[in-house]
């Protein structure tokens, strides 16, 4: 039944996506030949550079390879990046939700991670045919394991219930007692491969302090996410090529 | 007949208003402001309609409300049920034809439902200064807006009535 509901529900807000891209499109037609000619040469530049970036990044992915084959490591989970628009927010004191506009129907699995240009959105909790819901990484009931940039010791990343006001936060736990955080040079919270669903090294936040835990025998402290994560429009869906399959030990 | 049809036209608005609430919800996502205004939704079912068709609609738009918030399902479904049966057993001491009484129902049932919500999902995060910000945020923007909302609403529903050329009287009018 609730899903019954859901796919009845969908196209009006798929319908209302379309019609913002739409406005989106006429406002952008207004603009005088000048604005487009300067915006043009923006991503000009813009495109070299990526280009540019992306031969190097070729170069460095053979050259991971070429080590990982001499090492005889083994294989990385790989990825397709299946970039969605935000088709609505709900951001409440009771739950942290994006709706995004591919489902089902662009192969999106549930737990996906969800990622953006400042790092880590999210994770999918829902698939629909059309749509999908995200669980955002402020949201407190997200958890995942973290590590701390050039430390590959794993620590606990949750969310936390927001007070709406001023940008979102995070709280990480179980931090070694050696590390030392401050706000002149915030450590940088990173997503490592140990909870199998994130690729390592993808930003979380910046951590500007940490304290002793509750134990005493690690430490734990506020997690500043980027601010952008409330404003979103446009985010990437990471679903592995190569899913782990869990086998069952039921009799 | 089993069903009003005037049943059909407030389930209509129901999923009218959800939607509107969940747009601007959608827009303001990056300020502290966020709508819960649910408590309309159940008023007018519960004063104007037969208990079938009342039941019908409340549960259609319980299960509505249900699948599009992602509170635990079957929580709004139950709680409108239970608070529009309230409203319906005393519902001959109400004035439907005015908006003063649905609109000081509409702000206690919409209290109800956000504590129902706050109970069901945010216990574990009682604790949480910046929980209870946010709780009272809303609550406070809420029924500001309702203030607002309701009789615009009630009048949008009315409207409806006499636009598909249905019954505008409820049911039982009060005995005066």
């Amino acid at each position: 039944m609730k899903a019954s509901f859901t796919e009845f529900q969908a196209p009006a807000w798929v319908a209302n996506s379309y019609l913002e891209d739409l406005e989106g499109f006429w406002a952008r037609r207004m603009h005088s030949k000048k604005e487009l000619e300067l915006a043009g040469q923006e991503i000009a530049r813009a495109k070299s550079y990526y280009q540019f970036n992306a031969r190097r990044a070729e170069t460095l992915q053979a050259e991971i390879q070429r080590l990982e084959a001499i090492l005889d490591l083994p294989s990385r989970r790989e990825y397709r990046y299946e970039v969605a628009r935000v088709m609505r927010r709900d951001l409440s004191a009771w739950w942290q939700h994006l709706i995004l506009r591919k489902g089902r129907d662009h192969d999106i699995p549930e737990g996906a991670a969800v990622v953006f240009s400042g790092g880590v959105v999210g994770r999918i909790v829902e698939v629909n045919a059309f749509t999908s819901r995200v669980e955002l990484i402020s949201s407190p009931n997200f958890r995942m394991a973290a590590q701390f940039e050039g430390d590959p010791r794993p620590v606990v990343y949750e969310g936390v219930a927001q007070s709406g006001f001023g940008d979102p936060v995070g709280r990480v736990s179980d931090a070694p007692q050696d590390l030392v955080a401050n706000t002149k040079e915030p450590l940088q919270l990173v997503s490592t491969h140990l909870g199998g669903t994130f690729p390592p090294g993808i930003a979380i936040g910046k951590v500007a302090w940490l304290e002793p835990g509750s134990t005493g025998i690690f430490q734990a402290g506020d997690v500043a996410l980027d601010p952008d994560l409330l404003s979103l429009h446009e985010v990437a869906v990471l679903i592995p090529l190569n899913p782990i399959e869990i086998e069952s030990h039921d009799p | 007949m089993i069903l009003d049809p005037r049943a059909v036209v407030l389930l209509g608005s129901n999923a009218l208003l959800l939607f509107l609430t969940q747009m601007v919800n959608s827009a303001t996502a990056e300020w502290p402001f966020y709508l819960f205004i649910l408590g309309p939704m159940i008023v007018l079912p519960a004063l104007y309609l037969r208990h079938q068709s009342y039941f019908i609609c409340t549960f259609l738009t319980g299960i509505w409300v249900d699948v599009s918030l992602a509170a635990p399902f079957g929580l709004f479904t139950i709680s409108f049920l239970i608070l529009g049966a309230i409203i319906f057993a005393m519902r001959i001491r109400f004035r439907a034809e005015h908006n003063y009484h649905p609109l000081l129902l509409a702000h206690v049932v919409n209290f109800v439902l956000m504590v129902a919500l706050t109970l069901a999902t945010g216990y574990e995060h009682f604790g949480v200064v910046g929980f209870w910000i946010q709780i009272f945020t809303t609550l406070f923007c809420s029924h500001l807006a309702l203030l607002v909302v309701g009789p615009w609403f009630f009048n949008l529903e009315r409207l409806f009535f006499e636009v598909c050329r249905m019954e505008t009287e409820p049911e039982d009018l009060p005995l005066l």
